[in-house]
């Protein structure tokens, strides 16, 4: 499958998404459209798993080359994440954001569709090049989660709706997004010793990776220092940011200028 | 991590907070004001033997002092959770005036402040220097000693519950200090070499000053693999490429086929990827890769079908073109798949090893590393000189010991964090 049947399969999913979130209502009391709903809902995601293989088939190099890729791949995972959530925390309003993010990163792609390429500059040729970009984009998935629900977890703090087990989930969720970070960030020196000669230069792509590190290791020197999970949420909500800039942001700094991790897409 | 205590009264509430936080300042001004003193001089890591006994002494003194004044409130405060929060802080706001101002870099031996000019206030400063400025290096120096301290609490007594603890902790340590100290020995040096000739000259990366290496490289081969040549439409008004229907840029291979909505659409009849033109100008395929790709299209324009040769050209050939309409149908050389060069390594005490040097797989000989660095890009595919990149790094090994002690740190941490969440 090449970019042409992209905006098909885009749609598709996002229908299964829309169309299994709108079923939630009447399988509030209904039981089998609840199964309905579910079905739905991971068709949705299915869909984007079936494309971005067939992709990477007819690519014939991995589809994590440009930011439209790691959109894809992005989109493709974030839903999951909510579902995992639902069915281990048994909080159903995750989900809903987690499907509107991919939707909107779909819609981003939508509207800035990449070239179909199959170059691969020698450099990214490499046994580091997946399991590198792969556990990022996991990392990144599971901390926007948990940014999301951090602002979720904020509103409902305002609201005088404090849920503790939400706040849990929301630390759980970073936790784990920090151990992937980390695994990301050491499989990415490793390869910069084997690709470029040195682990680490001080690129602007690897400062700002630096950065985002720092972020999420205060955010859990915080929580052992028992700071207020209220104030956490508020943390987490805006830690993402950070990674943002990192993932995309830091190519319109000033100091891009001389990075070897410039994308384009 | 997430169980780290605070050890002591000095170190506990908000007061502990403020006095972290004006102690970062304090180091930030004082790194700020040694750099003003020096008009942005930045810090010279010192060399060997001096790197080494001042990590020994740095590692003894924080040894020492979590031993002997584990309960003194001064000490327990220096290793607390609060001070170690805020130079965290001050060590990521350091590196985003890094990560967002252009960053200096050297270029013929000169210092290049990319966009400030000596004696503006951020060369001054060393903004654009950051990662070898004095604020930077206090603000880490300091950060070692907060987190040694509290390594050296959690390692005495021994107690195998503090182990992830340990191995996180103390690989940072380790992989800090070391990739810290360890950069004023780390050397990098290119070795250009041209095919059929053997060379012991380098230059150093950052100087360009030349010396001896204690081998020589002889290139016995120096060879690229390029992706096949591709077919665009090229508009000459906006100088861009016009997208196909398929969304693609056309890898040329006999047979394939492309379309212009409104244009016209193209077939190729024939490719040759190494071809040289016959003393009447059509393309003979040759041996080797001493031709230029060419290929055979034919182009339906409006129902007028017309049959060309197009090339991407090369050194002393021009690139051939067609129109098509308003546009033109160009042939774009292929991108570098992969290069690399076959070498012998010869050593001063007369040893010699044959090597394959490719991007992504370096070659150890003696202590160093040789890379696949690059080639003559302007003569292209056609380079008969290769970029060798040697690299010396004697403190890699400690580095790595810091890396995979953080990667088994964290593996612990995540399988504690899943049982956690289990239980929550």
């Amino acid at each position: 499958m090449t970019l042409v049947e992209f905006p098909a399969m885009a749609l598709a999913a996002v229908v299964c998404w829309l169309v299994g979130s709108l079923l939630q209502i009447p399988a509030r009391t209904t039981k089998a459209l609840g199964l309905l709903s579910w079905s739905f809902m991971i068709s949705g995601t299915l869909v984007l798993v079936w494309f971005l293989t067939s992709y990477w088939i007819a690519l014939e190099r991995p589809p994590l080359r440009t930011l439209g890729e790691t959109r894809l791949w992005y989109a493709t995972l974030i839903p999951v994440v909510g579902f995992l959530v639902e069915s281990r925390y048994r909080i159903g309003w995750l989900k809903y954001y987690c499907m509107g993010l991919a939707a909107l990163f779909l819609g981003i792609n939508y509207m800035n569709p990449d070239v179909f390429q199959k170059a691969l500059m020698p450099a990214l040729q490499s046994v580091w090049f997946v399991p590198h970009v792969v556990v990022y984009l996991v990392a990144y998935v599971l901390l926007a989660a948990s940014a999301v629900s951090g602002w979720h977890n904020v509103i409902l703090n305002f609201r005088d709706k404090r849920s503790a087990k939400a706040e849990s989930m929301s630390h759980y969720l970073a936790l784990l997004g920090f151990v992937l970070l980390t695994f990301g960030l050491i499989f990415g020196a490793l390869w910069a010793k084997e690709a470029w000669g040195h682990y680490w230069t001080w690129d602007p792509k690897e400062t700002w990776a630096f950065i985002s590190w720092l972020a999420y290791l205060g955010y859990l020197h915080l929580v052992a220092r028992k700071t207020d999970p209220k104030t956490l949420q508020w943390y987490l909500g805006l830690s993402f940011f950070v990674l943002l800039v990192c993932w995309f942001g830091v190519n319109y700094l000033p100091s891009a200028q001389n990075s070897v991790h410039t994308y384009s897409g | 991590m997430a169980e780290k205590k605070s050890t002591g009264k000095a170190g506990s509430g908000q007061a502990g907070f403020n006095g972290a936080a004006l102690f970062t300042l304090a180091a930030v001004l004082a790194g700020l004001g040694i750099e003003l003193m020096t008009t942005g001089g930045g810090l010279a890591i010192p060399g060997w033997p001096f790197n080494l006994v001042f990590l020994l002494l740095f590692g003894g003194a924080i040894l020492a002092v979590g031993l002997i004044f584990r309960e003194h409130p001064m000490v327990t405060w220096l290793g607390g959770i609060p001070l170690g929060l805020s130079l965290i802080v001050g060590l990521a706001l350091l590196s985003f005036v890094g990560g967002v101002l252009p960053q200096e870099s050297v270029v013929n031996g000169v210092l290049q402040h990319e966009k400030f000019p000596t004696g503006s206030l951020v060369a001054s400063l060393r903004l654009d220097g950051m990662f070898s400025s004095w604020p930077f290096a206090l603000v880490t120096l300091f950060f070692l000693f907060n987190l040694g301290l509290t390594l050296v609490w959690k390692t005495f007594p021994f107690r195998l519950a503090n182990l992830q603890f340990m191995l996180f902790h103390g690989g940072f340590w380790i992989a800090l200090s070391c990739g810290l100290l360890g950069n004023s020995q780390l050397q990098r040096f290119v070795v250009p070499i041209d095919e059929g000739r053997a060379t012991n000259v380098a230059y150093d990366r950052d100087t360009e000053r030349a010396l001896h290496l204690p081998f020589s490289i002889f290139l016995k081969d120096f060879q690229i693999d390029q992706y096949a040549a591709r077919l665009a439409l090229y508009d000459p008004r906006t100088d861009q490429v016009i997208e196909s229907n398929s969304k693609q840029m056309h890898d040329i291979s006999k047979g394939a086929t492309a379309e212009w909505p409104g244009v016209g659409s193209l077939t190729v009849l024939d490719y040759f990827p190494d071809a040289l033109p016959d003393s009447h100008g059509i393309p003979v395929p040759v041996e080797g890769k001493n031709g230029f790709p060419f290929a055979r299209v034919r182009l339906e324009v409006g129902g007028v079908v017309s049959e060309h040769w197009i090339t991407s050209g090369g050194p002393q050939l021009k690139p051939q073109f067609v129109p098509m309409g308003d546009y033109y149908i160009v042939m774009a050389e292929g991108e570098p798949k992969a290069f690399r060069s076959e070498v012998m390594v010869m050593g001063e005490g007369g040893e010699r090893v044959a090597a394959l040097l490719e991007v992504n797989k370096p070659v150890d000989f003696h202590g160093w590393k040789l890379y696949q660095m690059g080639y003559d890009e302007k003569a292209g595919r056609w380079s008969t000189l290769s970029l060798v990149e040697a690299v010396r790094d004697p403190w890699l090994p400690a580095v790595y010991v810091g890396f995979f002690m953080i990667m088994a740190g964290n593996l612990l941490f995540f399988w504690k964090g899943i049982k956690k969440m289990e239980e929550a």
